[in-house]
């Protein structure tokens, strides 16, 4: 089934053409987006159990962009009716785009051209099976208790097994001279977090699940608690790191990662506008084993960051990043490609109508090769197979690679051993590292349960991954 | 708006209930180089609305809750029917009874500041004079600039007579420094102040301009072993967050933490410094109408307090003492100079510092580091630290010397012994 439209959007939409035209009379360039979405959150623990409205996802509201001759300014507002029209409009005018005045001294305002505006005209919106809100709040419950409970019945070390669940649906509308464009998407996503003590120290392992869709995600995620508990168990027993350089088999979940964080940050090409990432100087380069082709793009892959407009009304690409470990493009919002001269490839994403738009990832991923797991875990003498990435932070300037996971699981002349180290460390500097991929899996996982931040904020939703990947990696 | 809430749970039938109006006004400049590159004004208000409902099985009282975000463009109509969802959702959440607080109608509080006092474009174009005036080097400077002005209504109502409402002005916001020496390098720094802090900001962006001149410098990664590792700045409250996180409610309610009040949080015997935490109210009300005042929560090493909001502080039996954001810390015994006697890892910039509060280990990839190895002080970058403050708590020295760092108030650094370094293996 399609999502459907927003009636709201509907409602308001000659309000909003009334306002665009109105402003087209002051200025050369003006574009609203528009937003209407729904998010909720379900979360079952042993001690609690909570429905929300996901208040970061949640709400209508708008944006409206001018151009002024030479740069841009915008307003973000929540409320609009015949009403208040005049005075949405006065405020532009008196109290957005006078903020360009009385800068420091020797700081002036940005020059750029304006933006392309080619005629683009459409309404469409995303596939789902099972309708979360036809579904009900009764039983989604129902299902996260079960497997919370699953979960803390595998062992008594089991403190709690919190069982989660979220969906999006939204409908954007933007609207520029020559573009009327509607979009309407749902996604949900889903994890299980399990914790294990032993004295005062407390452990925990987790599985996500994510689609481009409904709730025809708990198929996936009725199965596999006990799995969790096990490995939570397990890290109990676990030893630290010895640090230093080892060869690593990296699951989906930390291919993703490394794709994500220590690569696909430094891609972005506000970075290169700021001249802030190294990567700008490697485009045309090779930058990683020629097993590589990485992707990324809200119409690279069916998963929670797939639209069909970006937030700046660009349409949704495909961008192939890295074609066997040649650097082939960045990915960008409209304004950066627009200073750096290049196509803007659809990645202009706001966290919500009330932020600013940057460039951003959204589904981005290693293809996969040929190798068989089975086979990379054979070739390796001594090293580790990396599972559970937790954490990453990016550095594009400098393609030094921070990443968290959970679990080491060491390998010796070709077996798992059984033993656990945790937590590690990964380090590096992100070409050696990618540069080292000797092995590649032929199935692509991709996940969607996080968000990513710029920096410390700006949070959208993202899903990453590839296949198995065989590096040499640093650890600590 | 909150009439229009309020006749709503009358309709549906709620008569226990929580409503937090926000309504939120801001400026945002944003700067490449010396070149204002964006300006958005933002004006926003919407209301979060939590219904509970009150049920029994058997001698077993439960009260479940769901909330719903509201905005004044839904009708009267779309009200009901959210309120109606968020109420039917309600019956669904089994969580044990608890008890909302009781108040009263208060007077509204807007304190006082520099911030308080200006419109939001002339404070935003104050904090950029401040951000800009220091930019003065050639091969140092501020690649890029975000700042942000932001003035917000709150006011709680709840359905046991709390009816309480505060302004707050926040100047945000972050810059990335670049040096263009040895190597091209760059830090980011994010800062946040409730007042016209201008020299605050000022020394921070001299800082920084000096810590990414050395960065730019160092050219190697310290060699793998263990050190005395010292952390500054930002690093000594997240790595403080761990006592925090432990001694709140939730944590200890679901034994994620053992402790209790009177506990020794460090463990019996401490060699170093004994810990001295107190939480510090920067809003006057917590998110559920708490008035909130610095409360201390470790005295000494032993622990003071439970604090946390009210669901989890009923269930304990203990006083709900609302949701803190600050912290403050009392100084150490030794002066960073002192504690630099002997060799050690000064490490001033993480890539991103973790502490994680449930298992104590915390780590990062070292941007910036200064090591001596008891001759010579060299600036490192690279390579990460991987520790546990369960294995070096009963040793932690703090300095004498204070920072005040966004929401924190405490010793400038701490230092830790034996900390497991992954660097370089020459």
């Amino acid at each position: 089934m399609k999502v459907k439209s927003s009636e709201y959007l509907a409602k308001v939409k000659p309000l909003l053409v009334c306002l665009r035209d109105r402003l087209l009379q002051e200025y050369p360039y003006v574009s609203v987006l528009a937003t209407d979405s729904k998010a909720m959150s379900y979360r079952v623990s042993k001690n609690g159990t909570s429905i929300s409205t996901h208040d970061l996802l949640s709400g209508r509201g708008f944006v409206v962009k001018v151009y002024d001759g030479s740069s841009y300014a915008e307003y973000s507002f929540n409320d609009i009716s015949e009403d208040n029209l005049e005075e949405l409009i006065s405020n532009i005018r008196e109290a957005v785009v006078p903020l360009a005045e009385n800068l420091p001294e020797g700081v002036k305002k940005s020059a750029y051209r304006m933006l392309e505006d080619e005629p683009a005209v459409f309404a469409d919106s995303t596939e789902y099976e099972v309708d979360p809100e036809s579904y009900g709040d009764e039983a989604i419950i129902r299902e996260l208790t079960q497997i919370s409970e699953k979960g803390r019945a595998y062992n008594e070390k089991i403190l709690d097994c919190i069982a989660n669940l979220s969906y999006q649906r939204y409908s954007k509308l933007f609207l520029s001279k020559n573009r009327d464009m509607e979009q309407n998407i749902l996604w949900t996503a889903g994890a299980f977090f399990v914790m294990a003590s032993k004295g005062e120290e407390v452990k925990n392992s987790y599985r996500g699940f994510s689609n481009l869709g409904g709730l025809e995600l708990l198929d996936k995620m009725r199965d596999g608690v006990e799995k969790v508990a096990k490995t939570a168990l397990e890290l109990l027993e676990s030893e630290p790191m010895i640090p230093g350089e080892y060869d690593c088999i990296c699951d989906p979940g930390v291919t993703g990662m490394i794709v994500h964080e220590a690569f696909g940050h430094g891609v972005e090409m506000d970075m290169f506008v700021k001249k802030r990432a190294l990567a700008e100087q490697f485009v045309g380069k090779q930058v990683a084993s020629k097993l590589v082709n990485m992707h990324d793009g809200a119409a690279a892959a069916k998963e929670v960051a797939s639209y069909f407009f970006d937030d700046e009304g660009v349409l949704a690409q495909d961008t192939l990043v890295i074609e066997q470990g040649i650097l082939k493009a960045g990915i960008s919002d409209a304004q950066s490609a627009m200073h750096l001269g290049t196509v803007p490839t659809g990645n202009g994403r706001r966290e919500s109508y009330a932020r600013k738009a940057y460039t951003r990832m959204t589904n981005t991923f290693f293809e996969g090769g040929k190798d068989k797991v089975e086979d990379m875990i054979a070739s390796i003498s001594y090293g580790f197979l990396l599972e559970e990435a937790q954490s990453g932070m990016e550095d594009p300037k400098n393609w030094g690679i921070q990443c968290m996971v959970s679990i080491a699981r060491e390998i010796k002349d070709g077996k798992l051993t059984g033993k656990i180290y945790s937590p590690i460390v990964l380090t590096g500097y992100v070409p050696d590292l990618l540069k080292s991929i000797s092995m590649v899996s032929e199935t692509v996982e991709l996940g969607g349960g996080g968000f990513c931040g710029k920096g410390y904020k700006e949070w959208v939703k993202v899903s990453d991954g590839g296949p198995y990947i065989k590096a040499r990696i640093r650890l600590g | 708006m909150i009439e229009r809430i309020k006749l709503a749970l009358a309709k549906t039938g709620v008569s226990v209930y929580q409503i937090s109006e926000t309504k939120e006004e801001s400026v945002e400049l944003f700067f490449i180089r010396k070149s204002l590159d964006m300006r958005r004004r933002k004006a926003v208000k919407k209301a979060s609305v939590t219904v509970y409902r009150e049920f029994s099985e058997g001698e077993k009282r439960y009260l479940g809750s769901s909330s719903t975000v509201l905005q004044d463009s839904l009708t009267d109509e779309e009200i009901e029917k959210q309120i109606a969802s968020a109420w039917y959702a309600a019956s669904f959440v089994k969580n044990l009874y608890y008890e909302l607080p009781e108040g009263e109608r208060k007077e509204s509080v807007h304190a006082s500041s520099g911030l308080a006092d200006k419109e939001l474009a002339e404070s935003a174009q104050i904090y950029a004079k401040a951000l800009f005036a220091e930019d003065t080097e050639e091969d140092v400077f501020l690649n890029s600039t975000e700042v942000f002005l932001k003035r917000t209504w709150h006011r709680i109502v709840n359905s046991r007579g709390i009816d309480v409402s505060y302004v707050n002005e926040r100047a945000s916001g972050e810059f990335v420094v670049q040096c263009i020496g040895e190597q091209d390098v760059e830090t980011y720094v994010d800062f946040a102040y409730h007042d016209l802090e201008t020299e605050a900001l000022r020394r921070k962006v001299r800082a920084a301009l000096e810590q990414t001149r050395a960065r730019a410098s160092a050219v190697q990664a310290p060699p793998a072993g263990n050190y005395r590792v010292i952390l500054s700045g930002d690093y000594v409250p997240t790595l403080l967050s761990y006592y925090v996180d432990r001694a709140g409610t939730a944590y200890v309610y679901q034994k994620y933490s053992n402790y209790e009040v009177g506990c020794k949080v460090q463990g019996e015997e401490v060699c170093g410094d004994a810990i001295n935490l107190t939480l510090k109210a920067t809003v006057p009300y917590s998110g559920e109408g708490i008035a909130l005042e610095d409360r201390e929560l470790v005295k000494d090493g032993s622990l003071q307090l439970l604090h946390g909001g009210i669901r989890f502080a009923y269930y304990l039996g203990v006083e709900p003492t609302g949701h803190y954001d600050g912290l403050t810390a009392k100084a150490g015994t030794v002066s960073l100079e002192e504690m630099k006697q002997q060799p050690y890892l000064h490490v001033v910039n993480f890539s991103d510092f973790q502490m994680d509060s449930f298992s104590g280990h915390f780590g990062g990839e070292i941007r910036l580091a200064y090591w001596f190895d008891g001759e010579k002080v060299v600036p490192v970058t690279g390579g990460s630290i991987n520790g546990s403050i369960l294995d070096v708590q009963k040793n932690l020295t703090f300095s004498k010397e204070l920072q005040t760092e966004k929401d924190f108030e405490g010793p400038m650094a701490v230092c830790m012994e034996g900390i497991s370094v992954a660097g370089s293996e020459e």
